[in-house]
């Protein structure tokens, strides 16, 4: 690649002295095609309109990767649970269209006790304790997802399926609250007017 | 879109500094010392009291102002990180009551009330209705009946004064005997005796729950809309919910005033086996037991919480125990460590 391209480049992104043959080269080239993208956000940089510019496609790997192995992150599951753990926990069951939501945070339900378990230390937070990255900078998190995913034990299933049964009785929990009837002949006798007491 | 799946998620669970605010209202009253014998004077002017009502009468007071007056409000429910608005309609018509409490967010959830029947529209369930004289959530149930009742389980403690929706607003504080139960703190609009904003506080003094009121209007006329109401067709009631079952287990220890508000065995959506329970009421709270077989290892008790609302869930003796209501997780634990099985 000759630095007279690169030159030429720059010149065109300067001025509007458009050469088609150039215009050409960017467009088949990749690599002259980067420079060209480069050099423009450089620009955007300078003049302080970058905000497109911020590649998002590396986040957005990371995130399919977690919402595709929601269980990935919890700790190797300990039969034993030696401290009662208090997690705080938002009630899931909601419309069909945010079941996927609903699954992973299923997920992290469960990382979040035993989360709380592996720690020994007396103050719980669990809301606090889930991180959406692995702890200890681990590069390529695809890689990691992969190489995990054999080892999800029977157990976190079992896990995931408990959460919903407790989501389940808690909506039942929460029906049977309205389902109560309380009108019975003592309940008819009126409600007492404190304003009339009052003047006594 | 994937790519925001965890910042809310990360949303969702990350728990609210809540603590901090509740320093700032208990500190308020004293800050505002000046207001408060203005605040006094309307406060006498309105309830026409020879000298400051008690708290009790100030919860009278309560029922009586949502049972009579017309009014058109809204409130939100702030449980964890998450709020739901929801508005709340009120008036007289004919010597009927007529109500109607709508969640504004998300799908379609809404409850109306034509004098004894409630009926409640829900997105996922075919619409029913109850024979019922309050709508049951999200307001506490208990507010609108028979608040005496209650003085069983709970000292009431009229605290002092703040200003909650722009209003004068006095503070009543529910607070249970014994340490079994959490407290509701209640703000009521000095004017009217409304509702201005609840909160369920934790034995530690942590805010749990609270249900803050955003708009308040009271009216000579109740609202068209509601008079559209009695138009509108309406489920039949659903007879009588006291089926009865005996069951293979006992609970043998609840907090005093707990009361059998029915046993029953049902099969849940989602629950593959038949599922057992049981539910109680205090007369502010409910709780339900639900019993389960299950051919599991035995497993210790694991506490969910939302907001006030506990989920433990315990497993021995081949059966899954699962204890739900706004009680503390302690109080859960011992309720389920107390069920024996035949």
């Amino acid at each position: 690649m000759s630095e007279n391209k690169f030159e030429a480049i720059s010149a065109l992104l300067d001025d509007n002295n458009v050469e088609q043959s150039l215009l050409n080269e960017v467009k088949d080239d990749d690599k002259l095609g980067d420079t060209w993208s480069r050099y423009h956000l450089i620009g955007d940089i300078m003049r302080g309109d970058s905000a497109d510019f911020i590649n998002t496609e590396l986040a957005n790997d990371i995130a399919v990767a977690i919402a595709a192995e929601p269980t990935v992150l919890a700790p190797v599951s300990r039969p034993t649970i030696t401290q009662r753990a208090k997690a705080k926990v938002i009630q899931l069951v909601k419309p069909v269209g945010q079941f996927a939501i609903a699954a992973s945070a299923a997920g992290l339900m469960v990382l979040g006790v035993q989360q709380a378990n592996v720690s020994d230390e007396g103050q719980i937070v669990p809301a606090q304790v889930w991180q959406p990255l692995p702890i200890g900078g681990i590069a390529d998190p695809v890689s990691y997802n992969y190489s995990t995913q054999k080892n999800v034990p029977n157990q976190k299933q079992a896990y995931i399926e408990h959460q919903q049964r407790l989501q389940a009785l808690l909506s039942d929990h929460n029906m049977q609250i309205k389902l109560q009837s309380d009108v019975t002949p003592e309940s008819d006798d009126g409600i007492p007017d404190p304003l009339s007491e009052n003047h006594e | 879109m994937n790519f925001f799946k965890p910042f809310l998620l990360l949303a969702l669970f990350s728990t609210p500094a809540f603590s901090q605010d509740e320093t700032k209202l208990e500190s308020e009253p004293v800050a505002a010392t000046q207001q408060q014998s203005q605040a006094e004077e309307q406060a006498v002017t309105a309830v026409e009291t020879v000298k400051a009502p008690t708290a009790l009468q100030w919860l009278q007071r309560l029922t009586h102002s949502m049972r009579t007056l017309n009014f058109d409000t809204s409130f939100v429910v702030v449980r964890n990180n998450r709020a739901e608005p929801y508005r709340w309609l009120h008036g007289i018509s004919n010597e009927q009551e007529l109500e109607l409490i709508t969640l504004l967010n998300g799908p379609r959830k809404e409850a109306i009330r034509l004098g004894d029947t409630v009926s409640y529209f829900e997105s996922d369930k075919s619409p029913y209705s109850v024979r019922s004289n309050s709508i049951r959530a999200p307001i506490p149930a208990a507010l609108f009946g028979d608040i005496e009742k209650l003085q069983a389980t709970y000292n009431f403690i009229g605290v002092g004064k703040s200003r909650i929706l722009g209003r004068p607003a006095q503070l009543v504080r529910l607070e249970s005997k014994d340490k079994q139960r959490f407290g509701y703190w209640l703000w009521l609009d000095i004017e009217s005796g409304l509702l201005l904003k609840v909160a369920v506080i934790s034995r530690a003094g942590e805010l749990l729950e609270q249900i803050q009121f955003t708009h308040l209007m009271i009216t000579e006329q109740s609202n068209d809309l509601l008079q559209q109401l009695t138009t509108a067709a309406l489920p039949e009631p659903l007879s009588g919910n006291t089926m009865e079952v005996e069951l293979p287990w006992q609970v043998n220890w609840l907090p005093a005033g707990f009361e059998l508000i029915k046993s029953s065995k049902r099969n849940i959506q989602k629950v593959d086996a038949e599922v057992e329970t049981l539910m109680f009421n205090d007369g502010l709270v409910d709780v339900s037991v639900y019993v389960l077989a299950s051919d599991e290892a035995p497993r210790k008790a694991t506490v969910n919480q939302t907001g006030a609302t506990v989920l433990l869930s315990t497993l021995r003796d081949g059966y899954e125990i699962t204890v739900v209501g706004k009680i503390p997780a302690q109080t859960a634990n011992s309720i389920a460590e107390s069920i024996s099985f035949n």
